[in-house]
């Protein structure tokens, strides 16, 4: 009788506590206003898609002292999958989550309520509405063919994705399982998704029209190709770039990686570079998205961190933004300007993927490559 | 006893003695162990997810999804079992019948390997062999400009080698056992009669330890089928799928119905197999291999091939036990994998976060999560060491006192029902079971309850034998004298059952307590990043390509099995007869 008690009092204080955040316009807050409450939750969970929540973790400490952040590297197909089955329970470890794999996000998280947006009132007029609704994103991240420039240095030693499925590149394409990471497998939808292109590429390629040979599509024709030339899947991004990207091969493999990993060059001893050149096109560009769980233990400190990752008012953002103001990752905000390492965004040539699009077909071409495995 | 006498009574059959007991040890073991596994397949045959059955097994994905996977996981089982059973045989009797020099140190080595995670030896079969094909960093022998071809560094040789030396250890045990037992008048008769050694071996031995053998075979079996860490990180760099890491892939990209199904029909193989094995067993009981009297027999003399017969034992312990400890550690101090004995530094065990090192990651000591993990898989062992033990003497106290009755028989098959299923499975059942919320009670996703709770019900097949065998040892008159005094169940069992057993116990909770700090398959699924354990993050950083972190955790959950099994052991010395010469 009194746990009944003390359960119904517990469920109308947070009734209660959720009603007054709403009613403190907790949403409207400046990171100033935010930051005492954040102080006196004094820890905030970010489960995060990127390794580089590490450093974010450092960073945002520093500038905020007496909040612990606790950042959790997880993937965007695991979180996912953790997210749901959380949800399912009832418990809400998370309460910031940073993730890829919008197509999946936009049906199973958001709209089925188990996490909610939130703009940072601060940056708000300075990112494209595009950028904002339904989610907000961070930036824009890639999956895009790179090479081993070290060993190439005159360029991409490939001119069109359909020379991965010749006879030189057998057991030579490296890139993480699709099964296993959402972002490669959004890459392979949109290759379907794109067979119009795929197929003018491969007549520009061979010089003559495609054989579907009993294959869907042309996109599809591609997929079944590449992994019968014997595509080598990883288990992780880095795996990639190793194999593409570790100086002093002969021969090198080329791989899909990210571009922005092209900032690790120096410091792992890579020669990565991306094959912007490929025809149709090098891969894919998608937002990182930055969300609050629907009812986060720590909502003012959860709000504190996106608006920290949004970058301060310095020119390149500060220390929130510094491991995302790298070549290859697009920063979002508009008064930022742009890497001057990178390709520029205008004359990069991935595809921009719609993510509702590509969530009508993608479990259907995730069962195709279950089935070429 | 007392319960015969009343069994006359029936009205009052409901008041026999232990019938309460009885059915709150049934109750207990129905929630642990029944519904589980029922809320499972439940959960596969509803509306929207009875589809994964026809994915699964007839439709265009059931290749991939199911039918290579099995064969691969029966060839596993084969293979892995023969090799086991020869392997464990042979030790079992050079260390039990015959006069090899430094039989006691085989011994104690040979029990080794089972004791040391099977993750452990598969990061180190990667770190001497890997080799260029799924980049990252090469092996020892490759950064030696050898040229490791793939089928040595990945798949299914590494997988059916790594697992047969884990496994064998366990062969070793029964098989020893079994062997110390076989009656010296046996094998004298036949010396007199003029028999040879093949023949004695053949005629004799070998009939007779038939029981251990297929034991021995099938539980390998169940063993290997059942395995995840090593063909995870073996096999699936080149695609080798097995069952266990199918449904673990299953899972992890959200297609549960699909992963439960997996599962279910991989618990169905590995308990139709321990059945057949069980079933040759008992078809063939009139093995009576302990008489009254009888001497140990001489041993047999191996003349000159003793020295010889002692290096092969010696390849096979160091290749399982002290290889995989050198490599672990070094692979934790050297930068690079191909270069294990040189530039050692201890960034990965003591190191601060440096952002050109290792991605920043700090050395394990300062790493808030292998902190956490490390707190968290203590805290776990020490929990389902006495949960595990409290319920097995129960269990097995029930059983021992009041033997009849069908609850008593199905108490009895419970408790060894999770023999029968997969950690991996295991793991799922209890996502299903206590993911969501039932009735009143919360969800446990996500909670240390929820590890302790799976984990007890895991092992205890293990805890029910090791309480039934402190139980028989204390002697039953005690407790009836105690009885007829008036001493109530909970009065007796504290004041003389569990003070007479309490070394047994202690060993027996200090082993279960080795197994969970050293299991990976059962908690892989259960693991939460808000709840850590050592071996699910050891796993994570090696399938992330950072071998270092992962070899260095692994050397601790090492340290930890070794010592807590060197201290069970001195706990219970009696339970190796085989070396009292």
């Amino acid at each position: 009788m009194t746990a009944l008690t003390a359960t119904r009092f517990g469920a109308i204080g947070i009734v209660l506590s959720s009603a007054a955040m709403a009613d403190g316009h907790v949403n409207e807050m400046s990171p100033d206003e935010l930051l005492p409450l954040a102080q006196e939750e004094g820890t905030v969970t970010v489960y995060s898609f990127t390794s580089r929540i590490g450093r974010v973790e450092t960073a945002f400490e520093e500038a905020y002292p007496g909040i612990d952040l606790q950042g959790f590297d997880i993937s965007s197909t695991e979180q996912i999958a953790r997210l749901r089955a959380e949800a399912q329970a009832g418990v809400t470890n998370a309460d910031v989550i940073y993730i890829s794999d919008t197509p999946v996000v936009l049906t199973e998280l958001l709209e089925t309520g188990i996490i909610a947006p939130y703009v940072p009132p601060r940056v708000a007029d300075r990112v494209p509405e595009q950028y904002k609704d339904p989610l907000l994103a961070q930036r824009l991240s890639t999956k895009v063919l790179m090479y081993n420039e070290e060993a190439n240095p005159d360029g991409a030693p490939v001119d069109s994705l359909w020379d991965l499925t010749r006879e030189e590149w057998v057991g030579r394409v490296v890139m993480v399982d699709p099964l296993q990471r959402g972002d490669y497998l959004d890459l392979m939808t949109e290759i379907v998704l794109r067979s119009d292109e795929m197929a003018e590429a491969y007549e520009a390629e061979f010089g003559e029209a495609i054989d579907l040979d009993g294959a869907a599509n042309a996109g599809e024709k591609f997929i079944i190709d590449l992994f019968a030339n014997d595509v080598i899947l990883v288990g992780s991004t880095d795996d990639v770039n190793v194999a593409v990207g570790a100086m002093g091969q002969d021969n090198p493999p080329v791989g899909f990686t990210s571009y922005s990993d092209r900032r690790d060059n120096e410091d792992e001893g890579w020669a990565l570079q991306v094959a912007n050149d490929v025809a149709p096109a090098p891969g894919i560009i998608f937002p990182a998205i930055l969300a609050l769980s629907a009812e986060p233990q720590n909502p003012a400190a959860a709000r504190l961190v996106i608006d920290f990752l949004m970058g301060d008012e310095t020119e390149t953002g500060g220390p929130g933004l510094a491991p995302f103001y790298v070549a290859g990752d697009y920063v979002t905000r508009t008064d930022i300007p742009p890497h001057p390492d990178a390709v520029p965004l205008d004359d990069f040539t991935a595809w921009r993927i719609d993510p509702a699009e590509t969530a009508t077909i993608r479990a259907e071409i995730g069962d195709l490559i279950l089935t070429l495995q | 006893m007392a319960d015969a006498a009343m069994t006359g009574h029936g009205r009052r059959v409901w008041f026999r003695q232990g019938t309460p007991l009885k059915i709150a040890v049934l109750a207990i073991l129905i929630a642990l162990i029944v519904l589980p596994l029922v809320r499972t397949v439940l959960f596969t045959l509803q509306p929207e997810t009875i589809r994964a059955w026809s994915d699964v097994l007839t439709g265009r994905l059931s290749t991939n999804l199911f039918y290579k996977p099995l064969g691969n996981t029966l060839l596993i089982g084969a293979v892995v079992s023969t090799g086991c059973v020869l392997l464990g045989g042979f030790l079992a009797w050079l260390v039990v019948m015959t006069n090899v020099p430094f039989r006691r140190t085989i011994g104690v080595m040979a029990t080794l390997p089972f004791m040391i995670p099977s993750f452990a030896a598969a990061l180190a079969w990667g770190a001497l062999f890997r080799n260029d094909r799924v980049g990252g960093q090469v092996g020892w022998l490759q950064g030696l400009g050898l040229d490791i071809p793939d089928w040595l560094a990945w798949g299914m040789v590494p997988t059916l080698i790594v697992l047969t030396l884990h496994y064998f250890s366990l062969a070793f045990t029964i098989i020893a056992a079994a062997l110390a037992t076989v009656n010296s008048d046996l094998v004298e008769a036949a010396q007199i009669a003029g028999a040879k050694g093949r023949r004695i071996l053949m005629g004799i031995i070998l009939p007779v330890t038939t029981p251990a053998l297929v034991a021995a075979g099938s539980l390998c079996f169940a063993g290997a089928v059942s395995n995840f860490a090593t063909p995870a990180l073996l096999g699936l760099p080149v695609r080798m799928q097995t069952l266990s890491t199918r449904l673990f892939g299953m899972i992890e990209v959200g297609q549960v119905g699909r992963g439960y199904v997996i599962g279910i029909l991989l618990v169905l193989i590995s308990g139709a197999f321990l059945w057949a094995g069980n079933r040759i067993v008992s078809g063939r009981r009139s093995y009576t291999t302990i008489t009254g009297k009888g001497g140990r027999a001489k041993r047999f003399d191996l003349r000159g091939a003793r020295w010889p017969l002692f290096a092969v034992a010696m390849v096979v312990m160091l290749s399982s036990t002290v290889v995989p400890v050198i490599v672990l550690t070094a692979s934790s101090l050297a930068p690079s994998s191909a270069n294990l004995f040189s530039d050692w530094t201890l960034h990965y065990w003591i190191g601060q976060s440096d952002p050109s090192f290792a991605q920043g990651i700090p050395g394990i000591a300062y790493n808030e999560d292998i902190v956490r993990a490390l707190t968290v898989t203590l805290g776990l062992g020490l929990a389902v060491a006495f949960t595990g033990m409290f319920v097995g003497l129960l269990a097995s106290y029930t059983t021992a006192r009041f033997r009849e009755g069908w609850m008593s028989a199905a108490i009895t098959q419970i408790s060894f029902l999770p023999l029968l299923v997969p950690g991996i499975a295991f793991g799922a059942a209890y996502i299903a079971y206590l993911g969501a919320p039932i009735g009143p009670f919360p969800a446990l996703y996500g909670t240390f309850a929820l590890l302790v709770i799976a984990a007890t019900a895991y092992l205890l097949p293990f805890s029910v034998q090791t309480g039934r065998a402190v139980i028989q040892q204390v002697g039953g008159e005690l407790e009836e004298s105690a009885r007829i005094t008036g001493a109530g169940f909970a009065r007796r069992l504290a004041a003389i059952t569990v003070p007479l057993a309490i070394r047994g116990l202690a060993a027996g909770g200090i082993l279960i307590f080795v197994k969970i700090i050293r299991d990976l398959s059962l908690v892989v699924l259960l693991f939460t990043p808000t709840m850590p354990v050592l071996s699910v993050l050891a796993y994570r950083y090696a399938s992330e390509g950072f071998g270092q972190f992962a070899n260095a955790i692994t050397v601790v959950i090492l340290f930890l099995s070794i010592a807590a099994t060197l201290i069970a052991s001195r706990l219970q010395a009696k339970s190796q007869p085989w070396l009292q010469s």
